[in-house]
Protein backbone atom coordinates (compact mmCIF):
# COMPACT_ATOMS: atom_id res chain seq x y z
CA UNK A 1 0.00 0.00 0.00
CA UNK A 2 1.18 3.60 -1.16
CA UNK A 3 1.46 6.31 1.22
CA UNK A 4 -1.18 8.18 -0.35
CA UNK A 5 -3.40 4.94 0.03
CA UNK A 6 -2.44 4.75 3.48
CA UNK A 7 -3.50 8.46 3.75
CA UNK A 8 -6.81 8.09 1.72
CA UNK A 9 -7.68 5.18 4.08
CA UNK A 10 -6.89 6.73 7.02
CA UNK A 11 -9.23 9.97 5.97
CA UNK A 12 -11.90 7.60 4.79
CA UNK A 13 -12.05 6.11 8.18
CA UNK A 14 -11.88 9.17 10.35
CA UNK A 15 -14.87 10.28 8.59
CA UNK A 16 -16.21 6.83 9.31
CA UNK A 17 -15.54 7.33 13.08
CA UNK A 18 -16.63 10.69 12.91
CA UNK A 19 -20.23 9.63 11.68
CA UNK A 20 -20.71 7.38 15.34
CA UNK A 21 -19.05 9.80 17.70
CA UNK A 22 -22.09 12.59 16.26
CA UNK A 23 -24.74 9.94 16.17
CA UNK A 24 -24.19 7.73 18.92
CA UNK A 25 -25.68 7.81 22.44
CA UNK A 26 -23.56 5.89 24.97
CA UNK A 27 -21.08 7.63 26.75
CA UNK A 28 -18.78 4.47 25.97
CA UNK A 29 -18.98 3.79 22.61
CA UNK A 30 -18.53 7.84 21.96
CA UNK A 31 -15.44 7.84 24.27
CA UNK A 32 -13.83 4.61 21.97
CA UNK A 33 -15.15 6.30 18.84
CA UNK A 34 -13.28 9.78 20.16
CA UNK A 35 -10.02 7.68 21.59
CA UNK A 36 -9.97 5.89 17.49
CA UNK A 37 -10.16 9.48 15.82
CA UNK A 38 -7.31 10.80 18.29
CA UNK A 39 -5.00 7.41 16.70
CA UNK A 40 -6.04 8.01 13.05
CA UNK A 41 -5.16 11.27 13.41
CA UNK A 42 -2.19 10.43 14.96
CA UNK A 43 -1.15 7.83 11.92
CA UNK A 44 -1.86 10.97 9.79
CA UNK A 45 0.52 13.26 11.46
CA UNK A 46 3.28 10.61 11.34
CA UNK A 47 2.57 9.85 7.66
CA UNK A 48 3.46 13.31 7.20
CA UNK A 49 0.08 15.10 6.53
CA UNK A 50 -1.12 18.68 7.50
CA UNK A 51 -3.44 17.87 9.74
CA UNK A 52 -4.30 19.92 12.71
CA UNK A 53 -2.66 20.24 16.12
CA UNK A 54 -5.57 17.92 17.56
CA UNK A 55 -8.12 15.58 16.38
CA UNK A 56 -11.39 17.13 17.30
CA UNK A 57 -9.99 20.50 15.85
CA UNK A 58 -11.17 18.63 12.67
CA UNK A 59 -14.60 18.56 13.80
CA UNK A 60 -16.57 20.86 12.78
CA UNK A 61 -18.41 21.57 16.28
CA UNK A 62 -15.53 21.13 17.53
CA UNK A 63 -17.16 19.59 20.40
CA UNK A 64 -14.19 18.91 22.34
CA UNK A 65 -13.45 15.40 24.02
CA UNK B 1 -2.79 -6.01 20.71
CA UNK B 2 -0.90 -8.01 18.32
CA UNK B 3 2.64 -7.02 17.75
CA UNK B 4 3.53 -5.26 14.19
CA UNK B 5 4.75 -7.53 11.72
CA UNK B 6 7.98 -6.13 10.45
CA UNK B 7 11.04 -6.21 13.69
CA UNK B 8 13.80 -6.44 11.11
CA UNK B 9 13.56 -2.82 10.24
CA UNK B 10 15.88 -0.45 12.63
CA UNK B 11 13.50 2.28 12.07
CA UNK B 12 10.38 2.94 13.91
CA UNK B 13 8.79 4.72 11.29
CA UNK B 14 11.54 4.95 8.23
CA UNK B 15 9.38 7.59 6.00
CA UNK B 16 9.92 10.27 9.02
CA UNK B 17 13.44 9.30 10.04
CA UNK B 18 14.01 9.95 6.63
CA UNK B 19 12.53 12.52 5.74
CA UNK B 20 14.72 14.86 3.61
CA UNK B 21 15.47 18.01 5.14
CA UNK B 22 13.16 20.18 2.35
CA UNK B 23 9.97 18.12 3.59
CA UNK B 24 10.99 18.01 7.66
CA UNK B 25 11.05 22.16 6.75
CA UNK B 26 7.57 22.24 5.56
CA UNK B 27 6.01 20.04 7.82
CA UNK B 28 7.88 21.82 10.30
CA UNK B 29 6.25 25.33 9.27
CA UNK B 30 2.61 23.93 9.31
CA UNK B 31 3.28 23.17 12.73
CA UNK B 32 4.78 25.80 13.94
CA UNK B 33 2.19 28.13 12.48
CA UNK B 34 -0.83 26.15 13.64
CA UNK B 35 0.57 25.68 17.49
CA UNK B 36 1.32 29.62 17.47
CA UNK B 37 -2.73 30.20 16.75
CA UNK B 38 -3.65 27.56 19.26
CA UNK B 39 -1.75 29.41 21.57
CA UNK B 40 -2.26 32.69 20.75
CA UNK B 41 -5.96 32.15 21.12
CA UNK B 42 -6.37 29.76 23.89
CA UNK B 43 -3.25 30.72 26.60
CA UNK B 44 -3.57 34.12 28.27
CA UNK B 45 0.08 33.80 28.65
CA UNK B 46 1.12 33.32 24.87
CA UNK B 47 -1.52 36.45 23.86
CA UNK B 48 0.11 38.51 26.06
CA UNK B 49 3.61 37.83 25.21
CA UNK B 50 3.12 37.95 21.14
CA UNK B 51 1.09 40.79 21.69
CA UNK B 52 4.08 42.49 23.69
CA UNK B 53 6.24 41.51 21.43
CA UNK B 54 4.05 43.01 18.55
CA UNK B 55 3.48 39.83 16.45
CA UNK B 56 0.79 37.89 15.47
CA UNK B 57 0.67 34.22 14.73
CA UNK B 58 0.03 34.95 10.72
CA UNK B 59 3.03 37.29 10.80
CA UNK B 60 4.86 34.07 11.04
CA UNK B 61 5.51 32.97 7.10
CA UNK B 62 8.77 31.10 8.18
CA UNK B 63 11.13 29.00 10.22
CA UNK B 64 13.34 32.23 10.33
CA UNK B 65 10.23 34.51 11.74
CA UNK B 66 9.90 32.02 14.23
CA UNK B 67 13.48 32.27 15.40
CA UNK B 68 13.63 35.70 14.81
CA UNK B 69 10.35 37.67 15.57
CA UNK B 70 8.36 35.05 18.16
CA UNK B 71 10.00 35.87 21.76
CA UNK B 72 11.25 33.59 23.57
CA UNK B 73 9.67 31.31 26.43
CA UNK B 74 11.62 30.08 29.72
CA UNK B 75 11.08 27.89 32.40
CA UNK B 76 10.62 30.94 35.10
CA UNK B 77 7.71 32.57 33.52
CA UNK B 78 5.81 29.38 34.14
CA UNK B 79 6.61 28.49 37.26
CA UNK B 80 6.00 32.13 38.04
CA UNK B 81 2.57 32.29 36.74
CA UNK B 82 1.32 29.00 38.46
CA UNK B 83 2.64 30.23 41.47
CA UNK B 84 0.42 33.24 41.13
CA UNK B 85 -2.53 31.37 40.50
CA UNK B 86 -1.47 27.38 40.61
CA UNK B 87 -1.74 24.43 39.41
CA UNK B 88 -1.03 26.36 35.85
CA UNK B 89 -1.97 29.97 35.84
CA UNK B 90 -2.43 31.60 32.44
CA UNK B 91 -0.09 29.31 30.27
CA UNK B 92 -3.02 26.37 30.13
CA UNK B 93 -3.90 26.45 26.51
CA UNK B 94 -7.22 23.68 27.08
CA UNK B 95 -10.02 23.24 29.18
CA UNK B 96 -9.36 21.94 32.12
CA UNK B 97 -11.55 18.92 31.63
CA UNK B 98 -8.97 18.14 28.77
CA UNK B 99 -6.28 17.10 31.34
CA UNK B 100 -5.76 13.74 31.85
CA UNK B 101 -2.38 13.97 33.39
CA UNK B 102 -0.55 16.18 35.73
CA UNK B 103 3.30 15.95 36.35
CA UNK B 104 5.81 18.18 37.86
CA UNK B 105 9.54 18.92 36.96
CA UNK B 106 11.88 17.02 39.53
CA UNK B 107 12.79 20.62 41.01
CA UNK B 108 16.57 20.09 40.76
CA UNK B 109 16.67 23.91 39.13
CA UNK B 110 14.29 25.00 42.18
CA UNK B 111 10.68 24.85 42.48
CA UNK B 112 8.49 22.51 40.55
CA UNK B 113 6.76 23.01 37.38
CA UNK B 114 3.30 21.93 37.01
CA UNK B 115 2.51 20.14 33.68
CA UNK B 116 -0.47 19.10 32.27
CA UNK B 117 -1.33 16.62 29.44
CA UNK B 118 -3.95 16.27 27.17
CA UNK B 119 -4.94 12.43 26.61
CA UNK B 120 -3.30 13.06 22.99
CA UNK B 121 -0.35 14.52 24.66
CA UNK B 122 0.04 11.71 26.41
CA UNK B 123 -0.09 9.70 23.28
CA UNK B 124 2.68 11.72 21.59
CA UNK B 125 4.67 11.92 24.75
CA UNK B 126 5.26 7.98 24.90
CA UNK B 127 5.33 7.77 21.28
CA UNK B 128 8.82 9.65 21.63
CA UNK B 129 10.48 6.51 23.87
CA UNK B 130 9.79 4.18 20.85
CA UNK B 131 12.12 5.69 18.51
CA UNK B 132 14.68 4.99 20.54
CA UNK B 133 13.37 1.53 22.13
CA UNK B 134 13.44 0.42 18.70
CA UNK B 135 16.61 1.63 17.15
CA UNK B 136 18.39 0.02 20.23
CA UNK B 137 17.04 -3.30 19.06
CA UNK B 138 13.98 -3.38 21.85
CA UNK B 139 11.08 -5.18 20.39
CA UNK B 140 7.67 -5.79 21.57
CA UNK B 141 8.28 -9.15 23.17
CA UNK B 142 10.75 -7.63 25.58
CA UNK B 143 9.34 -7.38 29.06
CA UNK B 144 10.56 -3.67 30.80
CA UNK B 145 11.21 -3.36 34.25
CA UNK B 146 10.33 0.02 35.56
CA UNK B 147 12.92 0.76 38.51
CA UNK B 148 11.28 4.01 39.26
CA UNK B 149 8.80 4.93 42.27
CA UNK B 150 5.38 6.12 40.01
CA UNK B 151 5.87 9.89 41.49
CA UNK B 152 4.74 12.51 39.77
CA UNK B 153 8.47 12.69 37.65
CA UNK B 154 6.92 12.61 34.19
CA UNK B 155 10.11 10.77 32.72
CA UNK B 156 9.60 7.57 33.42
CA UNK B 157 5.68 7.72 33.45
CA UNK B 158 6.19 8.70 29.70
CA UNK B 159 8.52 5.68 29.26
CA UNK B 160 5.54 3.50 30.71
CA UNK B 161 3.48 5.09 27.96
CA UNK B 162 6.01 4.27 25.44
CA UNK B 163 6.46 0.51 26.83
CA UNK B 164 2.74 0.39 26.54
CA UNK B 165 2.78 1.70 22.54
CA UNK B 166 5.45 -0.81 21.67
CA UNK B 167 2.96 -3.35 22.92
CA UNK B 168 5.81 -5.03 25.08
CA UNK B 169 5.30 -6.31 29.03
CA UNK B 170 5.45 -4.12 31.60
CA UNK B 171 6.75 -5.03 35.34
CA UNK B 172 6.52 -2.28 37.86
CA UNK B 173 9.04 -1.79 40.41
CA UNK B 174 7.49 0.94 42.62
CA UNK B 175 7.81 0.95 46.47
CA UNK B 176 10.54 -1.43 46.57
CA UNK B 177 14.08 -1.09 48.22
CA UNK B 178 17.05 -1.79 45.80
CA UNK B 179 17.05 -4.81 47.20
CA UNK B 180 13.42 -5.39 46.50
CA UNK B 181 14.31 -4.28 42.59
CA UNK B 182 17.12 -6.83 42.66
CA UNK B 183 14.89 -9.86 43.85
CA UNK B 184 12.19 -8.74 41.36
CA UNK B 185 14.31 -8.54 38.88
CA UNK B 186 15.54 -12.28 39.00
CA UNK B 187 11.64 -12.77 39.94
CA UNK B 188 10.15 -11.67 36.97
CA UNK B 189 12.70 -12.06 34.59
CA UNK B 190 12.84 -8.65 32.41
CA UNK B 191 14.90 -8.23 29.34
CA UNK B 192 14.85 -3.89 29.49
CA UNK B 193 15.83 -1.84 32.70
CA UNK B 194 14.20 1.63 33.16
CA UNK B 195 16.28 3.87 35.33
CA UNK B 196 18.22 6.55 35.90
CA UNK B 197 22.19 5.64 34.90
CA UNK B 198 23.44 6.11 38.26
CA UNK B 199 20.44 3.87 40.26
CA UNK B 200 21.14 1.14 37.60
CA UNK B 201 24.63 1.27 39.03
CA UNK B 202 23.45 1.71 42.63
CA UNK B 203 21.14 -2.19 41.79
CA UNK B 204 24.10 -3.61 40.60
CA UNK B 205 26.03 -2.76 43.72
CA UNK B 206 23.53 -3.63 45.85
CA UNK B 207 22.94 -7.14 43.80
CA UNK B 208 26.79 -7.71 44.25
CA UNK B 209 26.85 -7.42 47.85
CA UNK B 210 23.78 -9.55 47.92
CA UNK B 211 25.53 -12.44 45.86
CA UNK B 212 23.69 -11.64 42.79
CA UNK B 213 25.82 -10.90 39.43
CA UNK B 214 23.46 -9.07 37.64
CA UNK B 215 25.32 -9.23 33.64
CA UNK B 216 23.94 -12.97 34.01
CA UNK B 217 20.62 -11.97 34.61
CA UNK B 218 17.56 -11.76 31.81
CA UNK B 219 18.23 -8.31 31.22
CA UNK B 220 19.37 -7.96 27.62
CA UNK B 221 19.12 -4.10 27.38
CA UNK B 222 19.10 -0.96 29.98
CA UNK B 223 17.53 2.49 29.00
CA UNK B 224 18.07 5.73 30.91
CA UNK B 225 17.10 9.19 31.11
CA UNK B 226 17.00 12.26 33.58
CA UNK B 227 20.21 12.82 34.19
CA UNK B 228 23.91 12.50 31.76
CA UNK B 229 23.92 8.70 30.63
CA UNK B 230 25.85 6.44 28.97
CA UNK B 231 25.79 8.38 25.56
CA UNK B 232 27.17 12.19 27.29
CA UNK B 233 29.50 10.23 29.61
CA UNK B 234 31.11 7.25 27.03
CA UNK B 235 32.62 5.97 31.22
CA UNK B 236 29.38 5.44 32.44
CA UNK B 237 28.29 3.45 29.28
CA UNK B 238 30.96 1.12 29.69
CA UNK B 239 30.36 0.82 33.31
CA UNK B 240 26.70 0.28 33.00
CA UNK B 241 27.06 -2.52 29.91
CA UNK B 242 29.97 -4.01 32.31
CA UNK B 243 27.31 -4.12 35.32
CA UNK B 244 24.57 -5.41 33.46
CA UNK B 245 25.88 -7.83 30.69
CA UNK B 246 23.35 -5.39 28.86
CA UNK B 247 23.63 -2.71 25.38
CA UNK B 248 22.60 0.29 27.29
CA UNK B 249 20.40 3.25 25.65
CA UNK B 250 19.66 6.96 26.63
CA UNK B 251 16.96 9.24 25.82
CA UNK B 252 17.13 12.99 26.42
CA UNK B 253 14.26 14.78 27.47
CA UNK B 254 12.70 17.11 29.42
CA UNK B 255 9.71 16.73 31.48
CA UNK B 256 7.78 19.38 30.66
CA UNK B 257 8.20 19.32 26.89
CA UNK B 258 8.62 15.83 25.77
CA UNK B 259 11.35 12.55 25.38
CA UNK B 260 12.62 14.51 22.58
CA UNK B 261 15.25 12.80 21.46
CA UNK B 262 15.97 9.46 21.22
CA UNK B 263 19.46 7.84 21.39
CA UNK B 264 20.97 7.13 18.12
CA UNK B 265 22.17 3.46 17.65
CA UNK B 266 25.73 4.53 16.96
CA UNK B 267 25.56 5.29 20.58
CA UNK B 268 27.08 8.45 20.06
CA UNK B 269 24.63 10.91 20.05
CA UNK B 270 20.58 11.48 20.21
CA UNK B 271 18.45 12.46 17.39
CA UNK B 272 15.75 15.42 18.18
CA UNK B 273 12.31 13.99 17.42
CA UNK B 274 11.18 16.12 14.57
CA UNK B 275 7.71 14.65 14.17
CA UNK B 276 7.18 15.69 17.90
CA UNK B 277 8.84 19.24 17.70
CA UNK B 278 11.39 21.67 15.94
CA UNK B 279 14.58 22.84 18.00
CA UNK B 280 17.64 25.49 16.53
CA UNK B 281 20.52 26.45 18.51
CA UNK B 282 20.74 29.87 19.95
CA UNK B 283 23.87 31.64 21.15
CA UNK B 284 22.33 32.45 24.78
CA UNK B 285 24.39 35.76 24.83
CA UNK B 286 23.37 37.33 21.46
CA UNK B 287 19.95 35.44 20.95
CA UNK B 288 21.00 34.69 17.63
CA UNK B 289 21.11 30.84 15.84
CA UNK B 290 24.62 29.93 15.55
CA UNK B 291 25.87 28.09 12.82
CA UNK B 292 25.73 24.38 12.01
CA UNK B 293 28.13 22.42 14.22
CA UNK B 294 28.92 25.12 16.64
CA UNK B 295 27.72 24.55 20.06
CA UNK B 296 24.76 26.89 21.02
CA UNK B 297 21.79 26.60 23.50
CA UNK B 298 19.03 24.29 22.36
CA UNK B 299 15.63 26.06 21.60
CA UNK B 300 12.56 24.38 21.36
CA UNK B 301 9.01 24.31 20.17
CA UNK B 302 6.65 21.62 20.91
CA UNK B 303 4.01 20.24 19.14
CA UNK B 304 2.75 17.31 21.27
CA UNK B 305 2.53 19.58 24.38
CA UNK B 306 -1.18 21.09 23.65
CA UNK B 307 -1.94 21.43 27.21
CA UNK B 308 0.63 23.84 28.14
CA UNK B 309 2.46 24.94 24.67
CA UNK B 310 6.07 25.36 24.43
CA UNK B 311 7.17 27.63 21.81
CA UNK B 312 11.03 28.76 21.45
CA UNK B 313 11.59 27.27 24.93
CA UNK B 314 15.01 27.80 26.59
CA UNK B 315 16.55 24.24 27.47
CA UNK B 316 19.55 25.77 28.66
CA UNK B 317 21.51 22.54 27.60
CA UNK B 318 24.27 23.66 25.57
CA UNK B 319 24.71 21.02 21.80
CA UNK B 320 26.48 20.56 19.31
CA UNK B 321 23.79 20.20 16.19
CA UNK B 322 24.52 18.12 12.91
CA UNK B 323 22.26 17.46 9.66
CA UNK B 324 23.68 14.23 9.26
CA UNK B 325 23.97 10.91 10.53
CA UNK B 326 25.65 8.05 9.04
CA UNK B 327 22.46 5.87 10.77
CA UNK B 328 20.75 7.32 7.92
CA UNK B 329 18.39 9.30 9.87
CA UNK B 330 17.72 12.95 9.07
CA UNK B 331 16.60 14.30 12.19
CA UNK B 332 19.26 16.58 13.51
CA UNK B 333 21.76 14.94 16.14
CA UNK B 334 23.36 16.15 18.89
CA UNK B 335 26.52 15.07 19.20
CA UNK B 336 27.76 13.62 22.96
CA UNK B 337 23.85 14.62 23.81
CA UNK B 338 24.26 17.53 26.34
CA UNK B 339 27.55 19.07 26.47
CA UNK B 340 26.80 21.51 29.72
CA UNK B 341 24.61 23.93 30.81
CA UNK B 342 24.12 27.49 30.45
CA UNK B 343 22.92 27.50 33.77
CA UNK B 344 25.82 25.01 35.36
CA UNK B 345 28.57 26.64 34.38
CA UNK B 346 31.11 28.26 36.53
CA UNK B 347 34.09 30.28 36.00
CA UNK B 348 37.24 29.24 37.63
CA UNK B 349 40.14 31.51 37.62
CA UNK B 350 38.64 32.72 34.28
CA UNK B 351 38.10 29.35 33.01
CA UNK B 352 34.14 27.96 32.20
CA UNK B 353 33.86 24.74 33.71
CA UNK B 354 31.01 23.04 32.84
CA UNK B 355 29.38 19.91 34.99
CA UNK B 356 29.13 17.28 31.77
CA UNK B 357 33.25 18.12 31.00
CA UNK B 358 34.14 16.99 34.67
CA UNK B 359 31.75 14.33 34.84
CA UNK B 360 33.62 12.93 31.98
CA UNK B 361 36.60 13.14 33.18
CA UNK B 362 36.06 11.60 36.25
CA UNK B 363 34.04 8.63 34.59
CA UNK B 364 37.19 7.63 32.89
CA UNK B 365 39.85 7.85 36.04
CA UNK B 366 40.59 4.68 37.54
CA UNK B 367 39.99 4.16 40.86
CA UNK B 368 37.16 6.83 41.02
CA UNK B 369 33.47 5.84 41.34
CA UNK B 370 30.59 7.69 39.81
CA UNK B 371 29.32 8.61 43.53
CA UNK B 372 30.93 12.20 43.41
CA UNK B 373 29.66 15.71 43.86
CA UNK B 374 31.09 18.63 42.92
CA UNK B 375 30.59 21.60 45.48
CA UNK B 376 30.42 25.23 44.28
CA UNK B 377 31.70 27.72 46.75
CA UNK B 378 33.11 31.57 46.71
CA UNK B 379 36.35 32.74 47.49
CA UNK B 380 38.41 35.43 46.97
CA UNK B 381 35.73 36.64 44.58
CA UNK B 382 36.07 33.67 42.07
CA UNK B 383 33.54 30.26 41.88
CA UNK B 384 35.34 27.35 43.58
CA UNK B 385 34.39 23.88 42.57
CA UNK B 386 36.03 20.75 45.02
CA UNK B 387 35.11 17.51 43.59
CA UNK B 388 34.26 14.80 46.48
CA UNK B 389 34.44 11.59 45.56
CA UNK B 390 34.10 8.23 46.72
CA UNK B 391 36.86 5.51 45.03
CA UNK B 392 36.15 2.01 43.78
CA UNK B 393 35.10 -0.28 46.50
CA UNK B 394 38.14 -2.50 45.76
CA UNK B 395 40.58 0.64 46.84
CA UNK B 396 38.63 1.89 49.19
CA UNK B 397 40.98 0.57 52.20
CA UNK B 398 44.48 1.75 50.35
CA UNK B 399 45.03 4.79 51.24
CA UNK B 400 47.66 5.33 48.63
CA UNK B 401 45.29 3.84 45.84
CA UNK B 402 42.74 6.52 46.89
CA UNK B 403 45.34 9.25 46.71
CA UNK B 404 46.64 8.44 43.36
CA UNK B 405 43.23 8.26 41.89
CA UNK B 406 42.72 11.93 43.55
CA UNK B 407 46.16 12.95 41.84
CA UNK B 408 45.06 11.54 38.35
CA UNK B 409 41.50 13.04 39.07
CA UNK B 410 42.88 16.28 39.64
CA UNK B 411 45.69 15.69 36.44
CA UNK B 412 43.63 15.03 33.87
CA UNK B 413 40.71 17.78 34.82
CA UNK B 414 44.30 19.95 34.30
CA UNK B 415 44.97 18.77 31.26
CA UNK B 416 41.77 18.79 29.72
CA UNK B 417 40.15 21.86 31.09
CA UNK B 418 43.28 23.89 31.94
CA UNK B 419 41.87 24.63 36.10
CA UNK B 420 43.17 22.82 38.63
CA UNK B 421 40.13 21.69 40.68
CA UNK B 422 40.59 20.13 44.20
CA UNK B 423 39.53 16.34 44.46
CA UNK B 424 38.50 15.39 48.00
CA UNK B 425 38.48 11.72 48.50
CA UNK B 426 35.56 10.61 51.19
CA UNK B 427 34.38 7.13 52.22
CA UNK B 428 32.62 4.54 50.26
CA UNK B 429 29.23 4.78 50.64
CA UNK B 430 29.37 8.40 52.57
CA UNK B 431 27.33 10.34 49.89
CA UNK B 432 23.63 10.49 49.15
CA UNK B 433 22.13 7.75 46.79
CA UNK B 434 19.16 9.10 44.98
CA UNK B 435 16.56 7.00 42.73
CA UNK B 436 15.70 9.79 40.65
CA UNK B 437 18.01 12.34 39.93
CA UNK B 438 21.33 12.31 41.22
CA UNK B 439 22.05 15.73 42.72
CA UNK B 440 25.90 16.24 41.55
CA UNK B 441 25.85 19.24 42.09
CA UNK B 442 26.23 21.03 45.71
CA UNK B 443 25.87 25.41 44.92
CA UNK B 444 27.27 26.48 48.71
CA UNK B 445 27.44 30.05 46.76
CA UNK B 446 26.03 33.33 48.27
CA UNK B 447 22.30 33.37 46.07
CA UNK B 448 23.85 36.23 44.60
CA UNK B 449 26.34 34.55 42.36
CA UNK B 450 24.00 32.07 41.18
CA UNK B 451 22.09 32.53 38.39
CA UNK B 452 17.92 33.05 38.20
CA UNK B 453 16.96 29.48 38.37
CA UNK B 454 19.73 27.78 40.21
CA UNK B 455 18.73 30.36 44.04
Amino acid sequence: MTRDEQIAALTRARAEVGRVIAGCDSPQIETIARSADMELHWALWNLGEPVSLRAEMDEPTAAGR
Amino acid sequence: MPAPRRWDTPFWNRATETMPRAELDRLHLARVQALLHHAYESSAFYRRKLDAAGVHPRDVRSLEDLKTRVPITDKSEFIGLQQERPPYGDTLALPMDLISHHAETSGTTGVPLSIPYSMADTVRYGESWCYGFWGLGIRPSDTFYFAFGWGNFAGFWSAYWGARRLGCRVVSGGGLDTKGHVQAILRTRPTVLISTPTFALRIAAVAAEMGVDLSQSSVKFTYHAGEPGPTALPGMREQIERAWGAKAGELLGIAEVDAMAPGCPNGDGVHMNEMNLHSWSMDPETGKEVAPGEIGENVVTGYGQTAQPLINYRTHDLVRRVASCSCGRTWGKLEGSVLGRTDFMVTVRGTNVYQSAVENILAEVPGVSMHYELVLTRADDNDVMTIRFEPEPAIGGDEAAVRKAAEEAGTRIHRALHVRLECQPVPCNSLPRFELKTKRMIDQRPKEFRRALDR
